[in-house]
């Protein structure tokens, strides 16, 4: 086990949302606040440590033809758990996600982990392949939260900072154009941030081939 | 190895998910056994600032049965000072759960939006704490039945890029201001 390939696989090289492209729904939909990202990337990130470490131990137990069954009725489980919580102990929070909590049950991002890593690796190793992919998924949305919040009603920390958590005002509202916490807003968004991240991460690596030679 | 025969096969699958299923079912009773209570308590409350928020000063609510046709109309609670009627028109993600004051003449006395699953950043502005939120709602004050979305007289101006949202919660103000009509 590796943790700090692990770590650098779901930041970057195998980011889930920036380079995989999975669980775009969600990642659409909510970004429109620093508050609702840190939230959706908390909630993915806790299911996915659960799901990944439930599938795991069960790994040898569960026969291949019925695993997607199984996984998800996992997944499903977790998910319908934290959203119970999360209703019960932060009502503000659940009332922000509103229904794309129990969505997280079809984020491809979860069942793909539990197909690609935990039905294949061990209790300790999936353990942190969920940190790791959920710290990964959570960056990714804050970024998109971020330029989209600014852009879109020119505020920083939506639901977290400010007044009545409206934000910190970096320009007025009425410059800012409201398109960007639109979903075409969110499309835009998604497509210049993987592009400028697909970038980079070529660059990084080019600079690592010459270096080599 | 003896060759499984074609019953224990699917005897293992069925058993293996059944039993899946099972576990699962039973982790999710506890914890909904657990939040049960909270979840309950945490509606209450907001039903009861709600009212608080529509009906100023309100100290003591019966509710009052009543039943519309169109069944926007959920409960009617009247108070010393008007009635408080709780709505759940249809928006833009669903039924948007709103208590609406009602003075005994006919007025909205304000708005107070319970639960909702409206976009956020638009329509969600609608219900937020926020200075647009609570402007967009002020608006309502004093107006009587009939409103509609535009800048004349009872009428309100829609959140931008929130028509749906907006509208919707028009009309439910006015369904409570309607249901107020029949009772008084």
């Amino acid at each position: 086990m590796d943790f700090k390939k692990q770590l650098k696989e779901g930041l970057l090289t195998k980011n889930p949302v920036l380079a995989q492209l999975l669980g775009m729904c969600s990642t659409l939909a909510i970004t429109t606040s620093l508050f609702n990202g840190l939230g959706m990337g908390a909630a993915v990130t806790i299911i996915l440590i659960c799901s990944n470490v439930l599938i795991s131990a069960l790994r040898k137990v569960i026969p291949s033809q019925i695993r997607i069954a199984a996984y998800i009725v996992i997944i499903a489980g977790f998910v319908t758990m934290v959203d119970l919580l999360l209703q019960a102990f932060l009502p503000d929070l659940a009332e922000s996600l509103g229904v794309f909590i129990p969505l997280i049950v079809v984020n491809c991002v979860i069942l793909g982990r539990a197909e690609a890593f935990a039905s294949k690796n061990g209790v300790l190793a999936s353990a942190v392949d969920g940190l790791c992919q959920g710290i990964g998924y959570t960056v990714a949305l804050v970024v998109m939260c971020v330029i989209r919040e600014l852009l879109g009603s020119g505020t920083f920390g939506g639901g977290l900072l400010g007044e009545n958590g409206a934000g910190i005002q970096i320009f007025p509202a009425d410059f800012a154009a409201l398109q960007m916490i639109m979903p075409v807003g969110g499309f835009l968004t998604m497509g210049f941030v993987v592009a400028g991240f697909q970038w980079l991460l070529r660059k990084v690596e080019n600079k690592k081939k010459e270096g080599s030679k | 190895m003896k060759k499984e025969s074609t019953l224990m096969y699917i005897l293992r699958l069925t058993v293996t998910l059944l039993a899946i299923c099972a576990v699962v079912a039973l982790a999710l009773a506890g914890v909904n056994t657990i939040t049960k209570d909270q979840i309950a308590a945490n509606k209450a409350a907001k039903t009861t600032a709600a009212l608080q928020q529509v009906l100023p000063g309100v100290t003591d609510v019966t509710e009052v049965s009543f039943t519309d046709a169109t069944g926007t109309v959920r409960k009617v609670y009247k108070g010393e000072s008007g009635y408080a009627v709780e709505v759940a028109p249809n928006g833009f993600g669903g039924a948007i759960t709103m208590m609406v004051g009602v003075s005994a003449e006919g007025q909205v006395l304000g708005i107070s939006v319970i639960s909702h699953a409206e976009t956020p950043g638009l329509g969600a502005v609608a219900a937020a704490n926020t200075d647009k939120g609570v402007s967009f709602r002020d608006q309502f004050a004093g107006l009587v039945s009939g409103i509609t979305i535009g800048d004349g007289e009872n009428q309100i101006s829609a959140i931008s890029g929130a028509t749906i949202s907006s509208q919707a919660i028009v009309d439910g103000v006015n369904a409570a201001l309607e249901c107020v009509k029949k009772l008084g």
